[in-house]
């Protein structure tokens, strides 16, 4: 087939006419948006406050977990409430298997990860 | 457009009745399918009241508009695709006791059209889009927001595949009616 069958049969498209309501089922759905309310805006003021805290704790804790642990690496050895604090956390992740939610969530990450570049290899 | 911007709603309705039939049959061109087609217009013209401020008139307003349907009609496809056939089944040996040649030709006629829908969505969009504006790349290229470049390339290996689907001889229809 060449290049002018194709554009000659791929421009010969038939047209066809909106049914006779479309126009007022348009304004109809226009009216409608503009009657409703404003959707509520996201309260980012109030949010950002509690963000911006959340944020300083987690910044003190990596600080203060490498200042003890650089401090622990020296003559002085780690202080005893860290250590047990660490077993706790060490005991908290083996008793609910954190390993295995770990492994379960890297896996349905590359999995949703492979399935969405083969969607878009596909498009 | 002032009068739409200043909260004159009724206004809105000329561009309704001015881009209604573009912009249902280029919806129809995406999916074959009528009511589809008028409920992807409606929530078209939609969004462009939605987003009519932001309409800067650096271009036309069909342009806008139609850049506007496009990214919408695309997303609702890939969303809830048409029921297409893979490219392989669209064509059939042809039928040596065809005699009647208007017939044949009709036949091959939908039989392209049928191609188009098995391509991969970058090329059936960009020939959609081509042929919807008359074979003009400049605004396919505006309409799909892609660098005209790219258009061409798509433009070529779209039609390169089909062609090469079709080339064997004209074809006979095997997928149903309600597939297109």
């Amino acid at each position: 087939m060449k290049h002018n069958d194709l554009d000659r049969i791929l421009s010969t498209e038939q047209e066809i006419i909106p049914s006779s309501g479309f126009a007022a089922s348009v304004m109809d759905a226009v009216r409608r948006e503009a009657e409703a309310p404003p959707p509520i805006p996201f309260p980012w003021k109030r949010a950002l406050l509690g963000l911006s805290a959340a944020c300083l704790a987690l910044a003190w804790v990596f600080v203060a977990s490498f200042t003890q642990i650089s401090q622990g690496t020296g003559d002085q050895p780690l202080p005893p409430w860290y250590l047990s604090a660490l077993d706790l956390v060490l005991a908290v992740c083996k008793n609910a298997g954190a390993t295995w939610i770990i492994l379960a969530l890297v896996l349905s990450l590359a999995s949703v990860k492979l399935s969405m570049r083969f969607a878009s290899a596909e498009h | 457009m002032e009068k739409i911007l200043a909260g004159d709603i009724s206004a809105f309705e000329g561009i309704v009745r001015r881009w209604q039939s573009p912009l249902v049959n280029l919806a129809y061109r995406f999916c074959r399918d009528q009511a589809r087609a008028e409920e992807m217009a409606q929530e078209a013209f939609l969004r462009a009241y939605r987003s009519l401020d932001r309409w800067r008139g650096e271009s036309a307003f069909s342009t806008w508009l139609f850049a506007l349907a496009t990214n919408l009609y695309c997303s609702e496809l890939r969303r809830i695709p048409v029921r297409t056939v893979p490219l392989d089944d669209v064509v059939e040996p042809r039928d040596p006791r065809a005699i009647d040649r208007g017939l044949e030709e009709e036949d091959r006629d939908r039989s392209v059209r049928r191609a188009v829908f098995s391509l991969p969505a970058k090329y059936r969009e960009a020939l959609i889009l081509y042929y919807f504006h008359d074979l003009d790349v400049v605004s396919t290229a505006r309409s799909l927001n892609l660098p005209e470049g790219t258009v061409k390339a798509r433009l070529s290996r779209g039609r390169d595949m089909l062609r090469s689907k079709l080339s064997s001889g004209w074809v006979v229809p095997r997928i149903t009616k309600e597939a297109l």
